[in-house]
């Protein structure tokens, strides 16, 4: 995982986050290099979604 | 040849109606900016993408949709009915400008493409301009239009909860464990988009239905890597297949049609083979919900106009207001006959998930709020002209038929209400003589400056 992945990863093991919150937390970050980091976050299988459309780190999922 | 998108481009702004914006957006940024402005917008560069120009919110009011329909407003929905009254089938031609640029293997990547962000609760950002192309053995090719979310550079999620034709195909495929070849085809005149969102039956072909709407054929080509036809002149085509996982993977939410953000949905996952586009491309961001809402307005209301033939009700004007998002609510004038204000309500109310009618007197211009509230509060008894219908098909973005209570996989049902605003029976014509002043011809007031 690249760095600005594992930092979406951190942010989401620390509380459920809709995607628009990570966005507006990378703004600094390039739009194609964010989409490239959440692919990454994406393709890993470890997210899961509330009820209110969070995205969170699904319990259990092991984050390599 | 039919109109192109770029076409629709150039119309809109030789008739004042696209604004250009030239300094380098963010595409986290595109529809936000969008959304404050008065006309559709072209953004000459787009901040991280050289390549490529972004133009959005093309057909978010009347004016612009009757703009792409080459009419005026007042007569979208007639002429809409008329072309697909007379389909022109597709042509296929050999070379096509929406695969100037091909690239397949590791080459797909669509982060290279200016997929905007658009709502604060959207689950993604998402592709919302489709036209989506499919094949089923028995029943031919389909078009319909699903959103997409971004997932990974190879991947996005479709919507296909909602009953579609595209819905049987995937399920068809899904029974035999074969995924589904699909082409998604992006910056298409609203012509194919208008056809696309049209409820043809299962063995209609919806590009015939966007020919009949162009008064020639669609130009088609065949896909690289998938066995579909796509409208040639696109501005980029996204080629590959709905994996065969059933209704599986998160997808959303997305600000929906209904100006509400919908909740998560469990969909297919779209996993890309090919991306085509043009030399220059230009990419489409349907604004959300105004494009949405206003490509509906044809098709719901050339369906009440045919519903109220059909009752033998003669039509005036026919309006499916922004604010029932083009959708729900249908507003009709007619040359009324007694009784003909409720046949033409139980005809309207009878057109697909219309919930809100309104039918009036051909005196009436249904689109003047203050006269259609005027003829609301004096053509109407409540308990004479107003029509509840009970358990009639609901539409789970609609909070009030409470489908979160239902749980998973029910289907709501809703109550429709029409409105009879038409002159009641007995009371004469003349009751409702308008006020007018005296000598107002003879005298003008700039005369007296």
């Amino acid at each position: 995982m690249n760095p600005l992945a594992r930092v979406l990863v951190a942010e989401l093991s620390e509380r459920p986050r809709h995607f628009g919150e990570l966005v507006e937390a990378h703004m600094e970050t390039a739009w194609r290099d964010f989409l490239l980091a959440w692919g990454e976050v994406r393709a890993a299988d470890i997210l899961g979604r509330d009820d209110d459309g969070r995205y969170l780190i699904r319990a259990g999922a092991v984050v390599s | 040849m039919s109109h192109g998108f770029r076409e629709f481009l150039r119309a809109l702004e030789d008739a004042g109606e696209l604004q250009r914006v030239k300094k380098a957006v963010d595409p986290r940024h595109l529809s936000a900016l969008m959304a404050q402005a008065s006309q559709a917008t072209f953004f000459e560069q787009i901040a991280g993408y050289p390549d490529w120009r972004v133009a959005g919110a093309l057909v978010s009011t009347r004016r612009r949709l009757a703009i792409a329909m080459g009419c005026s407003e007042a007569a979208i929905a007639t002429r809409f009915e008329e072309s697909i009254r007379q389909p022109i089938e597709p042509t296929l031609v050999d070379r096509a400008p929406c695969q100037d640029v091909v690239l397949t293997g590791n080459d797909v990547d669509l982060t290279r493409v200016p997929i905007p962000m658009m709502h604060v609760k959207d689950g993604g950002p998402y592709i919302s301009a489709t036209l989506v192309v499919s094949k089923d053995p028995e029943y031919g090719r389909n078009v319909g239009s699903y959103r997409l979310m971004y997932r990974t550079p190879r991947e996005t999620g479709i919507d296909l909860v909602s009953p579609s034709d595209m819905r049987v195909y995937y399920q068809r495929a899904l029974d035999r464990g074969r995924p589904l070849e699909i082409a998604v085809a992006i910056g298409v005149h609203p012509f194919e988009l208008l056809a696309a969102s049209y409820k043809a039956p299962i063995d209609v072909d919806e590009l015939a239905v966007a020919g009949g709407l162009h008064g020639a054929p669609v130009e088609l080509v065949r896909c690289r890597t998938v066995d579909l036809e796509v409208p040639a002149h696109a501005e980029l085509v996204l080629e590959g297949e709905l994996l065969p996982i059933g209704w599986t993977a998160d997808e959303g939410p997305f600000g929906e049609f209904s100006h509400i953000t919908g909740e998560v949905k469990w969909n297919p996952i779209f996993r890309i083979r090919a991306i085509t586009h043009r030399r220059d491309p230009i990419f489409y961001v349907l604004q959300m919900p105004w494009e949405n809402d206003w490509l509906a307005a044809p098709v719901i209301e050339a369906a009440g106009l045919q519903a109220l033939r059909v009752a033998s009700v003669q039509p005036v004007a026919i309006r499916a207001p922004v604010g029932g998002c083009c959708y729900w609510t249908l507003v009709a004038s007619i040359k009324k006959r007694p009784g003909e204000g409720k046949n033409a309500l139980l005809a309207l109310l009878s057109v697909a998930e219309v919930k809100l009618a309104i039918v009036t007197d051909d005196d009436i211009d249904i689109d003047d709020p203050d006269q259609l509230d005027w003829a609301m509060t004096f053509r109407v008894q409540a308990d004479q002209d107003v029509l509840i219908v009970s358990g009639a098909r609901g539409k789970h973005i609609d909070p009030s038929v409470r489908a979160a209570a239902m749980g998973k996989g029910g289907l709501p049902t809703t109550a429709k209400l029409g409105i009879d605003a038409t002159i009641p029976e007995g009371v004469p014509r003349s009751h409702y003589e308008r006020l007018r002043y005296f000598a107002k011809d003879a005298v003008r007031l700039e005369d007296y400056r």
